[in-house]
């Protein structure tokens, strides 16, 4: 059985305990300093943005495997405002969280896979994905 | 490069005072400020320049831009205190025949 | 790639190992070159800040905890610093990516404009064309018609860049679907002005001096759509007068005349047109005078028609320290016997 864990965003503290939870598990499932604190900072740019832009929304850390290879899965969702224009966010230049001023392009570079679904007034779904090498 | 507009109401008409430059960098406030006055259809508006010392042809555009917005809400554009650099470029453009200069108030400078 | 990363590492920690020995200048320039190696092989800050707290660790025994736990903020806070710098990178390749697509979009441009050499005995003709920045808003033609009459103009969008590059090319096409070849002033002004009346946003409007020779007479026709006035020279009084006709701007009314004016071409005598980036020009701050335009041509009347231009272009160019703020155009044409 795999190690899942949810963090409720509502507030700077869930930012805080989704980056607690997700270091412990990247530490546990063996990345390398650089590599736990790129995950961290990943949550923690996709908790804020759900606490800053949706109120509030949930993070779900899990380990995955696939091919023989090892990595981290996270998945950040929010029943927010959603986003009209994904191209656009996606730019670098067109900074949504007050963050690292990184945002989403900026998690895109952290983590290796990252897949994102967004409906306006539904909310929004991002998943990211880093593999163990 | 800065330019300062200021906008007092009166009964039948607005007055728009410009001072500075009007050019690339400024037409896009200027442009702001006329063309909500220009669209009002119950008062006629007036643009005192008497603090205007260089317009270039963009900065020209706007009053073209707001010429085309005031005769589309049936009401009229004003241009008055223009110096004459400024004034040569209304006539140099023709523009002094389709916009209504009044030339009392500043020809000096 | 992780090759790469272990000699990276063995590099390092010579450096480091020798800078701790000597503290010699010679090991710190040995960093500041290997700073250079590591951008080019992508490693980010946080990287680096691993990479020496592994080296320091390796190379000196029992750091004290607090040294080793203080590298977790810094790694944190380089985090922020690595994705800073790699947006910068794609930015710069997106910068790069534009200004290729420009110099594309700038050639096109040139293409419009014509190329072909005049070959009129009575006529010495010259122009330059030079845009502020990539792109122009300027635009100039000159062709020989059916009966063998030479037509010149110029014209300028307002503004300059892109959109006034977009606006130029619509008076090009505009100009290739007149379809009476034998060019009248007037009537080339007036149905131009219907088509950018039609096409062109509320606050643009396009100035343009339409002329034609005909050199079996040697008269000059010209109309001016709100277009900066040129100059006429007559080399029997060897004086200078402006170049004007009545016009409004193309692009503000559907309907407008144009005023023909004509003039008489002795040997000698040639007319100037130019946009206004010519007489806009500033030099020492402060805008040229058309005075002075007319100076620097009165200095050159010996030279020939495209050297006068050119020269006169270079030297505003020089005054104004290779910045122009505009667009710049100046055409002569001249009768020469």
């Amino acid at each position: 059985m795999q190690v899942q864990t949810h963090v409720d965003i509502n507030s700077e503290w869930g930012i805080v305990a989704a980056r607690q939870a997700g270091r412990k598990l990247a530490r546990e499932i063996g990345f390398g300093s650089v590599d736990q604190a790129r995950i961290t900072t990943a949550i923690s740019e996709l908790a804020r943005n759900i606490y800053l832009y949706a109120n509030q929304g949930q993070i779900k850390i899990e380990e995955v495997s696939a091919g023989g290879k090892q990595g981290m899965k996270i998945i950040a969702s929010d029943e927010g405002p959603g986003i009209k224009d994904l191209r656009r966010v996606m730019e670098d230049g067109f900074t949504t969280s007050g963050g690292l001023g990184a945002g989403l392009p900026g998690v895109k570079r952290l983590m290796d896979d990252f897949s994102i679904e967004s409906e306006v007034e539904q909310g929004t779904v991002i998943t990211a994905v880093k593999w163990l090498r | 490069m800065n330019l300062d507009i200021q906008v007092s109401e009166h009964e039948n008409k607005n007055v728009a005072q410009v001072s500075g430059e009007v050019d690339v960098y400024t037409a896009t406030k200027l442009k702001e400020t006329l063309t909500p006055l220009a669209e009002q259809e119950d008062k006629e508006l007036v643009v005192d320049l008497s603090g205007v010392d260089y317009i270039d042809s963009t900065g020209l555009g706007i009053f073209i831009g707001a010429l085309k917005a005031s005769e589309k809400s049936g009401t009229s554009l004003t241009l008055t205190g223009l110096n004459s650099r400024v004034k040569r470029l209304f006539e140099i453009t023709g523009l002094h025949e389709v916009i209504d200069i009044d030339s009392t108030k500043r020809e000096e400078a | 790639m992780e090759d790469m990363k272990v000699s990276m590492y063995q590099l390092y920690k010579d450096m480091l190992t020798s800078y701790l020995e000597d503290k010699s200048e010679h090991a710190l320039y040995h960093a500041q070159q290997f700073s250079k190696q590591m951008m080019e092989q992508d490693m980010s800050p946080e990287e680096t800040v691993s990479m020496h707290l592994s080296v320091f660790q390796d190379i000196a025994d029992d750091l004290p905890e607090e040294v080793t736990d203080s590298f977790d903020l810094l790694l944190e806070v380089m985090i922020g610093y690595g994705l800073a710098y790699r947006e910068h990178q794609s930015l710069r390749d997106r910068q790069q990516e534009l200004e290729s697509e420009l110099n594309v979009a700038a050639h096109m441009q040139r293409t419009l404009l014509p190329n072909k050499k005049i070959e009129i005995d009575a006529l010495d003709f010259g122009v330059v064309s030079v845009p502020a920045g990539k792109m122009s808003g300027d635009y100039y033609h000159y062709d020989i018609d059916d009966r063998g009459n030479f037509a010149v103009a110029v014209a300028d969008v307002i503004g300059k860049g892109v959109p006034a590059a977009m606006s130029m090319s619509m008076i090009k096409y505009a100009m290739d679907t007149l379809t009476d070849k034998q060019m009248q002033p007037s009537v080339v002004l007036e149905s131009l002005n219907r088509v950018v009346e039609r096409n062109i946003d509320d606050d643009m409007f396009i100035t343009m001096m339409y002329g034609v020779y005909h050199p079996d007479d040697h008269y000059f026709y010209f109309s001016s759509a709100g277009h900066e006035p040129g100059f006429f020279y007559t080399a029997k009084d060897d004086t200078f007068v402006s170049l004007e006709a009545k016009g409004l701007v193309l692009g503000v009314s559907p309907k407008v005349r144009y005023e023909e004016q004509k003039l008489k071409l002795d040997p000698g005598d040639f007319v100037v047109f130019l946009s206004d980036g010519v007489t806009e020009s500033r030099v020492n701050g402060e805008f040229i005078e058309r005075e002075q335009i007319v100076d620097m041509i009165r200095e050159r009347l010996h030279m020939d028609s495209q050297e006068i231009v050119n020269e006169i272009y270079e030297q505003l160019e020089k005054a104004q320290e290779f910045q122009l703020r505009d667009d710049f155009t100046l055409m002569i044409l001249r009768r020469k016997v």
